[in-house]
């Protein structure tokens, strides 16, 4: 299944996600958008690391948590919870 | 004595090689090769560049760019699609070691702290500036510059477009809209929540004169001196690799 959203973050930045799942997990998934991300490179870890994770909104937004605390990475404009709400909202509309 | 750092002025280029010489003067400053810098540019043919988190097909009409002559090219540093028109922008980039005074750990107050020199320098014109959080300057409530800024190789390079004119059908020409029918509706939203220098000030504001002003601005609130330079053969050989192995490529422009 394909699913695609696109999420406005109130006073903040926009977030696209697009994403092939099986079943309920996440198959190929890919975020864009006009957000902050330091460094740049660790949207690649994080479309990485959700690969294979169950579409789970908790579940997503501390996955994607994690993986900033690792690299010691920042988001501006958009938070990891927005993220996973994007991220659910694109695959509800593949339902 | 106040600290000096350099000022570049390199005038008109192509998207790719002005692209690819910003991040060859961070490269250069990282290796202490040249001290910070300050660099006004412009683009010619006009361009648009887009985010890096951003999507080239989504967000650029790449058929309507072709046909018109203009550049499209993906930045090192986040945040939103810009036209860059010839005639109607100033873009500037600031290179500064991160662990300067002006530095601050958060990109926030950084932003504030960088944006602070524009918009000392816009209201010597005259331009009502203020910091819009995050990354934005309006005047009278409207946009009239937006900056984005990256870190790495332990240098803050923050680099962003002032609107000296604004020509917003032209801009949804060159940017995708989602459906013809909203077109309009677009250009009148640009119309309601965007402004340049010659709209706030009725006049029509030179090059030269709006680059004095900002001089002034960032020497005054940054407490530096902006000593005109060149750039360096080493950062000249950096740019044009860069140019050709990175920024001119479709690898890089289409990676998102």
């Amino acid at each position: 299944m394909l699913g695609r959203a696109a999420y406005k973050v109130k006073g903040g930045k926009l977030i696209k996600v697009q994403l092939t799942s099986e079943g309920k997990k996440i198959k190929n998934i890919k975020i864009t958008g006009d957000f902050f991300l330091h460094p740049e490179e660790v949207i690649d870890d994080i479309e990485q690391t959700l690969e294979g994770h169950l579409l789970d909104e908790q579940e997503l937004s501390r996955l994607i948590r994690a993986v900033l605390a690792s690299k010691n990475a920042v988001s501006l404009g958009v938070s990891p919870e927005d993220f996973a709400r994007c991220i659910m909202m694109a695959c509800e509309k593949n339902e | 004595m106040s600290e000096k750092w350099r000022l570049l002025d390199t005038g008109l280029n192509d998207a790719f090689y002005n692209m690819a010489l910003d991040e060859a003067i961070v490269i250069a400053r990282s290796k202490n090769l040249v001290p910070n810098t300050i660099r006004f540019f412009r683009w010619s043919p006009s361009a648009v560049s887009i985010g890096y988190f951003q999507s080239m097909e989504e967000e650029v009409d790449i058929k309507a760019c072709d046909e018109m002559g203009i550049d499209y090219i993906r930045r090192r540093t986040g945040g939103g699609a810009v036209y860059h028109d010839t005639e109607g922008e100033l873009t500037y980039s600031i290179i500064v070691d991160e662990n300067h005074r002006l530095i601050s750990r958060d990109f926030q107050e950084t932003y504030r702290t960088l944006c602070s020199g524009l918009v000392l320098g816009l209201r010597q014109l005259g331009v009502p500036a203020e910091f819009k959080p995050i990354n934005d300057i309006v005047a009278r409530g409207k946009k009239i510059s937006g900056n984005a800024q990256t870190r790495g190789m332990s240098i803050v390079h923050q680099h962003g477009t002032i609107l000296r004119k604004v020509d917003p059908a032209l801009m949804f020409k060159v940017l995708k809209v989602p459906s013809e029918k909203i077109r309009d509706k677009l250009i009148r939203s640009v119309e309601e929540r965007v402004t340049s220098i010659n709209d706030v000030l009725g006049r029509d504001m030179s090059f030269r004169e709006l680059k004095d002003a900002l001089i002034k601005g960032f020497e005054d609130s940054f407490g530096i001196k902006l000593m005109p330079g060149s750039i360096t053969d080493f950062e000249e050989d950096v740019a044009q690799r860069l140019k050709v192995e990175k920024y001119a490529s479709r690898k890089w422009n289409f990676r998102r």
